[in-house]
């Protein structure tokens, strides 16, 4: 390589979310104060739903990935691992086990109730039902099934999703003495809509030339999607960014200098590693598109509250089939203009990763685009042989390079 | 379609081998949430796909269960054998062998999506739905339709098999010892491939008596998913043990409980048997997992429980932390055996074991 390097840009919009968090974090404690419930839900669970119940959502994943971007993650890992608990299941479980399991001091409120819905991985079902031994919190194990057809968007599928959330509203209820109103659903939906409206948008601005951000803003920028659906701020915190981004695009203002090579990263981002991305900036390699920052995102029909709600907790993109996923996947590899794949192979995402081959053989033989796989954890670093990496990602973009 | 018993656990090929001949059509599925009943009514014979005869496969990452990845491995081997598979949705490994399965082979296949939480009408009322979904497969795939008699009659003779193996089981309650876990391992693994009928006359005729040397040994319990390598478990009980139960889904779990009620409404009757039945790992809710191993420890009376997971397997390396604490509140010890490769760790297992049991007896 030339050793040519570029300056890395990161949104204004980025910069802000760290306060966002702490902001998040600290009204979490302050429900928990005024006494009302708090929930620790796996994500795309129906936090719609539950904030017009006045119930608090925490999730214990965006925390394990906080953690571990904020390099206090190894603590909880140990008393995860004190425990019996194996270093080969899940790091965000660990944190998140490990967590609860050593006093619950920190920014994370204790739960009065537990909630999942399985449907990006059977990891949820195994981690709540934890949970749920240790603490003794009342648990409600959903299932959004695997959507096979887009007809089961419609069908009984569709129609057994429902019922479990008209069960978790009753549930809800009777053990919160809350009172289920379905205009503030409506209301929480449309503010949901209109942030997943917003950030689709500001997604499919990464289309043009120069990309208007990366990697690195997509990893941190889809937080108010995981937790903070169905309020203001996160539609606030959108129309900024979109702002933002737009502004970016009409300037021609790129995340580097010097775009050579438009990359798509499938997987989890590693949130101890964010110097990666600047590794393949440095180089001249972009990431323009993401499934993973795409899967947050999901529209909403207010006149059809728990029906929207419904499709998009049974939507999320590790639950539609593989044809429909690789469809996708192709779709936009064309629409960005894509050069290359990495592909991270996560040893705590098996959901995610068991099928990754197959879909690296077919973007191979559809797009004869090259693609790089590499092993690692999303949030434990002490799986994550960076030398070893860096030089894989050397080779991937001499590749790149020469093509 | 004579062929012994250890023969055929042995080699599974053979019988194989042996249905393409006779041309019966083999149904291969995944795991004990399957119905056989709905195969075996469509004129099918099912045989549940074992890990056993295969390496991982190259198209899993490392890190991903060898268990899931070595039946991957087999369907795709032996895909011109079978009419066509079943995939039940339990954890993830098996999840996405089915989106892999789809893509590599040209046999019909057919996704089983089980709700993981096993409690309550609404999961019954859905698993009902994915059964007439499956009845609908059978048909359009193998011509095979599923009568109501048809079903009856499938659904009284696995009953009948469940009912046998269960009387079997039971030689061993309120600490008699007569039939070691080799021995039965080796029929619910029999009754998961060969022809109902067959199987049933053949258990029909075993008489098993009191096992004088067995009852010197330590009684185990066995808790784990799925077992298919009778090495293993002669590995086990050679390390000084009499496998007295286990909650295994080659095991007890396979057949503890029957069809019960199903004249008027069939399906419905199956759905709520296979929903119900105690939950495997990968399913909820884990008391009710906990209570049936509490259960079992009692009823034939064990002293020790084997924890038996596969290094990659999320389900049971969570499951096995409660399994611990559970057991450790009633005093009964356990060991976590945690293996990748059976036959390449059987000298370290054997060991672990042994010094368990020396445990036991100081």
């Amino acid at each position: 390589m030339s050793g040519e390097k570029s300056r890395s840009r990161v949104l204004q919009a980025t910069k802000k979310i760290g306060e966002l968090i702490l902001e998040y974090f600290a009204k979490a404690s302050e429900a928990k104060a005024q006494g009302k419930p708090i929930a620790w839900v796996t994500v795309f669970t129906p936090v719609e739903l539950l904030r017009s119940l006045d119930i608090y959502p925490v999730a214990p994943e965006h925390f394990g990935a906080m953690c571990s971007a904020r390099n206090f993650i190894l603590e909880y890992f140990k008393e995860a691992e004190r425990k019996g608990y194996s270093q080969n299941l899940c790091s965000y479980s660990r944190c998140g086990l490990g967590y609860a399991l050593s006093g619950m001091t920190g920014l994370m409120p204790p739960p009065d109730i537990l909630i999942t819905f399985r449907n990006s991985c059977n990891v949820y079902v195994k981690w709540w039902q934890s949970l749920h031994m240790h603490l003794g919190t009342p648990l409600f194990v959903g299932e959004a099934p695997y959507v096979l057809t887009q007809e089961d968007l419609d069908n009984y599928v569709l129609d057994y999703v429902v019922k479990q959330l008209m069960r978790l509203i009753e549930l809800a209820e009777e053990k919160f003495k809350l009172k289920f109103d379905e205009e503030r659903l409506i209301e929480a939906v449309k503010l949901s809509d209109k942030a997943s409206e917003l950030w689709l948008e500001a997604l499919k601005l990464r289309k043009y030339k120069p990309c208007p951000f990366g990697g690195r803003d997509s990893a941190s920028d889809i937080f108010p999607l995981v937790v903070m659906q169905g309020t203001k701020e996160a539609v606030v915190f959108y129309e900024e960014l979109l702002r933002e981004v737009k502004e970016k695009v009409g300037k021609g203002e790129g995340v580097i200098e010097n775009e050579k090579y438009r990359l798509l990263f499938d997987g989890i981002w590693l949130w101890y590693a964010f110097d990666m991305i600047r590794y393949f900036e440095d180089k001249g390699a972009v990431f323009v598109y993401e499934p993973y920052s795409e899967a947050w995102a999901y529209r909403l029909d207010p006149s059809k509250p728990l029906e929207s709600i419904a499709r998009k907790i049974l939507s999320m993109g590790l639950n539609v089939d593989i044809d429909l996923r690789i469809e996708r996947f192709l779709k936009n590899i064309k629409e960005f203009d894509i050069d290359g794949a990495v592909l991270f192979s996560n040893r705590s995402c098996k959901s995610w990763s068991a099928p990754q081959l197959v879909t690296a053989e077919v973007i191979g033989s559809e797009f004869n685009i090259p693609y790089l796989i590499f092993e690692a954890d999303m949030a434990d670093p002490r799986q994550y042989a960076e030398a070893q990496i860096k030089n894989r990602i050397d080779a991937f973009l001499e590749v790149l390079r020469e093509r | 379609m004579s062929i012994s018993i250890s023969d055929m656990c042995k080699n599974p090929e053979k019988l194989l081998e042996k249905y393409e001949d006779s041309g019966v059509k083999v149904l291969g599925y995944s795991c004990s949430y399957v119905p056989e009943e709905l195969i075996i009514s469509g004129g099918l014979q099912p045989f549940r796909l074992p890990n056993i005869g295969a390496s991982t496969s190259k198209l899993t990452p490392t890190f991903i269960c060898q268990f899931a990845s070595a039946v991957l491995e087999n369907i795709l081997k032996f895909e011109e054998i079978f009419c066509g598979f079943i995939v039940a949705h339990t954890c993830d490994p098996m999840w996405r062998l089915y989106d892999i399965v789809k893509k590599k082979i040209k046999k019909p296949v057919f996704f089983l999506r089980v709700p993981h939480n096993t409690e309550g009408e609404l999961s019954i009322d859905f698993f009902g739905k994915e059964l007439l979904r499956l009845k609908k497969f059978l048909k359009e795939n193998f011509n095979a339709e599923v009568s109501n008699d048809a079903l009856l009659d499938a659904i009284e003779i696995c009953n009948m098999n469940r009912s046998l193996l269960k009387e079997i089981y039971t030689l061993n309650s309120d600490g008699k010892c007569c039939v070691d876990g080799f021995n039965r391992l080796q029929l619910t693994i029999a009754s998961m491939w060969m022809p109902k009928d067959e199987i049933n006359t053949q258990i029909k005729a075993l008489n098993f008596k009191s096992n004088v040397a067995g009852s010197n040994k330590a009684r185990l319990h066995v808790s784990g998913t799925a077992i298919y390598d009778l090495n293993m478990m002669k590995c086990i009980e050679d390390s000084g043990c009499f496998v007295v139960s286990d909650d295994l889904c080659t095991g007890s779990r396979y057949f503890w409980s029957n069809v019960e009620n199903y004249h008027g409404n069939p399906i419905y009757a199956l759905a709520k048997r296979y929903i119900q039945r105690t939950p495997c790992p990968s399913h909820s809710p884990l008391q009710n997992r906990l209570h049936y191993i509490e259960f079992m420890i009692e009823r034939f009376k064990a002293q020790g429980v084997l924890i038996i997971a596969n290094k990659f397997c999320d389900p049971m390396l969570y499951d096995a932390v409660h399994i611990r604490d559970a057991l450790a509140k009633r005093n009964t010890p356990t060991i976590l055996i945690d293996y990748e490769n059976f036959e390449q760790e059987a000298g370290r297992i054997k060991t672990r074991v042994e010094a368990f049991i020396e445990t036991l007896s100081g």
